[in-house]
């Protein structure tokens, strides 16, 4: 296990620990979440209950339900894609500087209610099965349960809109209290229609690359369950639960600090955040989108030395036209450069990493179908370590999600992940998952979901086995 | 004389239904005003309401899933928000009414569109219903207000209100609530189960909610939905419609009373 980070990890969240987006605020103070607490107490009352009964920050713009832009929240239809992606303006609109908007001299303004958004979501209870050893890997370990009671741990804050109709911004502010993490998520300006209507739109900041693909990291009914982490060895005791094509799949792969990066957090494209550049638009109509990105490096946060800029691109072709069906299929190729680094047995050397991949998107009235699969690829990987170490790694996640009734959504997911990396540790595992979530309102929803590990009868000392089950039961809750 | 001159320019801005939201010409139905509102169309629109205007777009569905509403489907079926008789197709002043206001909780308002475009949408989206081509109807001619919202006009509104038993799908004091809704079998021209309004909101009436709104969608009904047209009931009672606007708005007090 050499060369695993021996830094004290206060955090199983995914975000943290794979991006490090919250370099300035790594633990969290009680200043911040005492302005948390202020903001979201005064973002209630802002609002008087029959608004909040609404819904967040577009919604209440608008004057629309959510489900004008989503299938169920945060998942979006071919409508909300488009309000996205024309910077938070109507589709075939330019509305960003009039809609809602107070004129006041040369400035306008939106209300503040049209601003900010707020989510709570989290587990209530959670229960698993899995193998504990001590130390991860090293022992044939024991088969525990282990229930725990919780409180909604994750609190996000969103404060998005329009400037005027070329301008627009989002800022995502999460505090997740279970992981002891508080920071900014996302940040970024839009400038859109640039040139002609669709043909330029342009995101700086700290953004989710993902966003406009027919697979979106963030838009996940079945939400992300970080890994289990031991504590004094910072092994990966047991998997994570996510769709593990977005993750980064790699044993021993470290971030520009040296840092050995978990295998279990989306990564590159499908990153939650990374800061730079992106460019998209569709020149030729609705069946066609283009993107094309620079972003300062994974796990910028872990320390960007600007060894070197990566680069993104996708295309997606679209069909939308009517008989209550969409679908889409998105290709893209994520080159990585002295992104990341690898021990070779002396010292951490520079290495590429880089990831290609496909998604897809069918959506007929209640079924919403969707999947991607992904393949990362070392270059540059040292000589030294060649035979020790696997340079490449697949993922494939496959999901569903149905309004089983009016208020009820049944979402079931496979993953797969081919793992990279250490071959000592790197493993195959495949994961299903089920969640019934019902919407006692259209934003507040109850859920129970269950994780099975495919392929736990192999058995074997790894990460990717010693996970068995797992149940949770949690909340939904936006505003 | 000058008096005189505003005061008759009042009664048409009142009397005449193509006053409401309308300053731009209605561009003429040439080819190339329908070419550019099928290019608006289809950046704007066809999300919802589908390619060939059926209502069926790629994210129509999810508005109501299970439950109404769907979007309008322009080729087949009547149209809610009307100035015209009930059955009969909308003026073009309804449709630029609709697409500038918006259909609060369920369509957005394309307000932000210049008005020439919200005529050529308009246009375009004529081209989906053949019954556009034929003599169009005549809307409502909505008269001035005859009746003032004083306590007496509201104790008898709301008396009309329960004479014409409103009470069942609105509930006895307007929320919404009333026994036929309750008992799940108020449905919309698909079938599907639909609520009545909450009279006590008035950001939720999605025909509009000034005097004007409501006298319109009294006569006219929403077709399509349970709500009926009360024009033959209101028959040589023009004041009691009013009687029943005022009560009406009695139960949400805003500013547009």
């Amino acid at each position: 296990m050499t060369g695993y980070s021996t830094k004290p990890r206060t955090s199983l969240n995914r975000f943290a620990r794979t991006t490090c987006l919250k370099a300035h605020i790594e633990r969290p103070s009680i200043h911040v979440l005492g302005l948390l607490l202020c903001a979201m107490v005064g973002t209630t009352s802002l609002f008087p209950p029959s608004e909040a009964q609404a819904i967040p920050a577009f919604a209440r713009k608008y004057a629309v339900t959510c489900t004008t832009c989503h299938t169920a929240p945060p998942r979006l239809n071919t409508f909300g894609e488009r309000f996205l992606e024309n910077g938070y303006q109507l589709p075939g609109t330019e509305d960003g500087g009039s809609i809602g908007k107070k004129n006041l001299g040369d400035i306008s303004l939106d209300d503040v209610s049209h601003y900010l958004g707020v989510r709570l979501r989290g587990n209530v209870l959670r229960n698993d099965r899995f193998k504990q050893q001590s130390p991860a890997g090293t022992e044939p370990g024991i088969v525990e349960n282990k229930s725990e009671l919780g409180f909604p741990e994750v609190f996000s804050l969103f404060t998005a809109g329009t400037l005027s109709k070329n301008i627009g911004f989002f800022v995502e502010l999460e505090s997740n209290l279970k992981e002891g993490v508080t920071g900014v998520e996302r940040a970024f300006l839009t400038f859109d229609n640039l040139i002609g209507q669709d043909l330029i739109h342009i995101r700086v900041g700290r953004l989710d690359p993902s966003a406009a693909s027919s697979f979106s990291t963030l838009r996940q009914h079945m939400d992300t369950i970080g890994e289990s982490i031991n504590p004094s060895s910072d092994v990966v005791q047991r998997a994570g639960l996510l769709p593990l094509a977005t993750a980064g799949k790699f044993y021993g792969l470290r971030d520009r600090s040296g840092t050995v990066m978990s295998p279990y957090t989306p990564a590159l494209y499908n990153g939650v955040a990374e800061t730079g550049i992106e460019i998209r638009g569709r020149p030729f109509g609705e069946w066609f989108l283009y993107q094309l990105g620079v972003l300062n490096g994974a796990h910028e946060g872990s320390g960007d030395t600007n060894k070197g800029k990566d680069l993104y691109g996708a295309i997606r072709f679209d069909y939308v036209r009517s008989s209550h069906f969409s679908a889409s299929m998105t290709g893209f190729a994520y080159i990585g450069n002295s992104n990341a680094m690898v021990f070779d047995g002396t010292n951490n050397a520079n290495v590429n990493w880089n990831r290609y991949g496909i998604a897809g998107h069918a959506r007929y009235k209640m079924v919403d179908l969707y999947g991607m699969y992904t393949m990362d690829h070392i270059g540059h990987l040292p000589s030294a370590v060649s035979a020790t170490f696997d340079k490449t790694a697949s993922g494939l996640s496959i999901a569903a999600d149905a309004y089983v009734t009016n208020q009820t959504l049944l979402s079931l997911r496979y993953d797969h992940m081919d793992a990279g990396g250490e071959r000592t540790q790197r493993a195959s595992q495949s994961f299903v998952g089920a969640q019934i979530k019902h919407y006692l309102r259209t934003n507040v929803a109850v859920y129970a979901r269950g994780d099975a590990n495919v392929r736990k009868a192999e058995d074997g000392n790894t990460a990717a086995r010693n996970l068995r089950n797992a149940v949770f039961v949690g909340i939904d809750v936006a505003y | 004389m000058y008096q005189r001159s505003i005061a008759l320019l009042f009664i048409v801005m009142l009397t005449t239904e193509t006053a409401l939201p309308v300053g731009a010409e209605k561009p003429e139905g040439h080819r190339q005003t329908q070419e550019r509102g099928r290019h608006i169309y289809e950046q704007a629109c066809l999300w919802c309401h589908g390619t060939e205007g059926r209502g069926d777009g790629p994210a129509g569905w999810a508005i109501g899933r299970y439950t109404a509403p769907r979007p309008r489907d322009f080729v087949s079926e009547g149209f809610k928000f009307r100035s015209t008789p009930s059955g009969e197709l909308p003026s073009d002043h309804d449709l630029f009414r609709t697409v500038t206001r918006g259909i609060p909780g369920v369509m957005p308002s394309f307000g932000s569109l210049t008005e020439q475009e919200r005529w050529e949408v308009i246009t375009y989206i004529k081209t989906f219903n053949p019954a556009f081509k034929e003599t169009p109807p005549i809307p409502l001619n909505i008269p001035i207000p005859s009746v003032p919202a004083s306590e007496a006009s509201v104790a008898q509104g709301r008396a009309i209100y329960l004479q014409f038993g409103c009470q069942g799908c609105h509930g006895e004091n307007g929320t919404g609530d009333g026994a036929v809704h309750r008992a799940g079998e108020l449905r919309d021209e698909h079938g599907l189960r639909i609520a009545p309004t909450d009279l006590t909101s008035r950001a939720s009436f999605k025909n509009g909610s000034d005097l004007r709104d409501i006298y319109r969608t009294l006569m006219t009904g929403l077709d399509g939905t349970p709500m009926p047209s009360y024009a033959a009931n209101f028959e040589g009672n023009e004041d009691n419609v009013w009687h029943v606007v005022n009560y009406l708005l009695s139960l949400s007090p805003g500013p547009s009373q």
